[in-house]
């Protein structure tokens, strides 16, 4: 049985807003699947209908075989869910806040005292447990939503970003609880803007763009699919970069090629062996080249060639934009 | 049943939890109905009786001070449903197998809980004061289950628009419905004495029906027929509350 299952799932928020545009999905039980997109790309907004926050405009979703619409309550009771900006309550402690959500899916106040007791070891927060939740810090919070998720011991869980502004160790620890339950059994359903995340947690990937997926597989079909090598050239225009497409696009060897505005990527087998013909047609061409790096493709190079954009370049653009309003 | 039970009580248990934690929120609930109780009684006590033939104005004063202080305890759930929609905490509410209506009525009991505290705070001033009571315990008892079900009632307002709009200010906002309805009722005289078009507009206020109900139990003895008319005006307000409560809830769920 699948463990999570969508057939043409689409949400509009207007006629102009399709945030999911019709997706499709089968993620196997004991699967960690994820999610891959940019800010904006419709993962999110696919999670909260999975987990019934949201209505669907179309389509169908069933959760460990149950129908999200027709029984949402049953849904909720089988899935752990962490979004992607903790919800927890400043003034409760941790053992409270973990006590209540123990409580309110229906496990008797003995069972809820040993569980939240082990989940707090788990998550390192036993010393802060008699603490309000106010005072913890952002790595404390996450690590505490992650244990609101588990309390029930759900066989699904959904995590929105759940690693987005954590340290390194804090990220480090909470990759380990997924391997750690994912081992039991448990099923993942990870939305993440992290390739190393990706590459390191999931068996299965799909990468979404503006509502679509636009590619899927393991990430070493991913990786696989679009040439073992990536020979990145950037140039001193984008004009510049486009005519090198075309021709890179011609010389023998060549798999595929991406362009992004000043750089063009081309995916091929044996790298080492095609960078001096690529430099001489470029030459040819009267096209000078500012740069250019040889190296095994990675998960960001199947996310441009599925996406027509880097996933890390966006969020330097999105860093840039912020810092230049802010100015 | 019991589940939908069992749900509510924790999460009353946990805003009064909360409320214990930030006492200065409640301490103005208390003050308000206090201080004009205290400044109407010291400005008109000395004259009701000649001006409208009230004998005991401190009495006749006393469910004002209590509708006043439920009214303030009440707008206290919307504003609280509004923090958890903005900190994300009510959608971890909602992706329990919480039956949802709980998760409002929760907080909506806990501020009946708390009126029914204060009440008794303003119920223990006036008695120290002089006002009489003319049933006794177990009017004093109906009188404060009465108060706690009318803040219970008009608590829904401010919940029915903090799910609309998660807005602190709109919840807030809610909350002010009740004054303009306290001063078109019988509040600082009896109805007899009001103009024509204003006893019109407050024969048509449920807030009228709500005093002249608590008013009698303190005032003038076990009256069936006002009782009757308070607790309908209570159940109305119920009705209409929990209804807008029911819509708007619906609206943010799915």
């Amino acid at each position: 049985m699948s463990a999570v299952a969508a057939n043409g799932l689409v949400k509009h928020f207007s006629p102009d807003i399709r945030a999911v545009d019709g997706i499709d999905l089968d993620i196997p039980e004991g699967q960690v699947f994820g999610f891959l997109g940019q800010n904006g790309s419709g993962k999110t907004t696919t999670v909260r209908m999975l987990t019934t926050l949201l209505r669907p405009t179309a389509g169908t979703a069933r959760v460990g075989g149950i129908d999200v619409l027709a029984d949402p309550d049953r849904v909720r009771k089988l899935v752990g869910v962490a979004l992607q900006e903790v919800g927890l309550d400043d003034l409760q402690t941790g053992r409270e806040q973990l006590s209540l959500q123990s409580r309110l899916f229906g496990i008797s106040s003995g069972e809820t005292r040993r569980r939240v007791d082990h989940l707090l070891e788990i998550v390192s927060l036993t010393d802060a447990a008699d603490r309000p939740v106010k005072g913890y810090s952002g790595g404390m919070k996450r690590r505490l939503d992650l244990a609101c998720a588990l309390v029930h011991e759900p066989r699904i869980i959904f995590l929105d970003e759940p690693t987005t502004g954590l340290d390194p160790v804090t990220r480090d620890q909470v990759w380990r609880y997924v391997e750690e339950l994912n081992r039991d059994g448990v099923t993942f359903f990870l939305t993440t803007q992290y390739l190393e995340e990706a590459d390191r947690l999931c068996h299965d990937i799909a990468i979404m763009d503006r509502g679509k997926i636009v590619a899927k597989g393991s990430p070493a079909e991913l990786k696989s699919s679009i040439g073992t090598d990536a020979i990145t050239v950037l140039f001193a225009s984008d004009d510049d970069a486009q005519r090198a497409d075309s021709r890179i696009r011609q010389l023998p060897g060549i798999d595929s090629t991406a362009l992004a505005g000043r750089e063009v990527v081309a995916y091929l087998r044996n790298g080492a062996s095609a960078v001096a013909g690529i430099v001489l047609a470029l030459n040819d061409a009267g096209l000078t080249v500012s740069e250019l790096r040889l190296a095994q493709a990675t998960l960001d190079d199947a996310f441009l060639r599925a996406t027509g954009h880097h996933l890390e370049v966006d969020k330097r653009v999105e860093v840039a934009a912020v810092a230049g309003g802010a100015a | 049943m019991t589940r939908f039970i069992t749900t509510t009580w924790l999460l009353m248990a946990r805003a009064l939890r909360e409320a214990r934690r930030q006492p200065a929120n409640d301490l103005g609930n208390a003050f308000i109905p206090l201080f004009f109780y205290a400044v109407t009684v010291g400005a008109v006590g000395g004259v009701a009786r000649e001006a409208f033939g009230v004998d005991d104005y401190k009495g006749f004063q006393l469910p004002v001070a209590l509708l006043q202080g439920a009214a303030g305890i009440a707008g206290g759930a919307g504003l609280a449903l509004t923090q958890d929609i903005q900190s994300g905490y009510f959608e971890k509410l909602m992706l329990t197998s919480t039956p949802r209506f709980a998760i409002v009525l929760g907080r909506m009991l806990a501020d009946a809980v708390k009126a029914f505290g204060l009440s008794i705070l303003i119920i223990a001033m006036a008695l120290a004061v002089g006002s009489g009571f003319e049933t006794g315990p177990v009017g004093m008892l109906v009188l404060l289950v009465g108060t706690a079900a009318f803040a219970l009632a008009y608590s829904g307002i401010g919940v029915a628009i903090a799910l609309k709009t998660g807005s602190p200010q709109a919840a807030q906002a809610g909350f002010l419905i009740f004054f303009p309805l306290l001063f078109l009722a019988p509040t600082f005289a009896p109805i007899e004495v009001f103009a024509t078009w204003l006893e019109v507009i407050a024969r048509a206020n449920p807030v009228t029906y709500l005093i002249e109900g608590q008013r009698s139990l303190i005032t003038a003895g076990w009256e069936p027929a006002a009782l009757a008319k308070g607790a309908a005006a209570i159940a109305g307000i119920v009705a209409l509350t929990f209804t807008l409560t029911g819509l708007a809830l619906r609206g943010r769920s799915r």
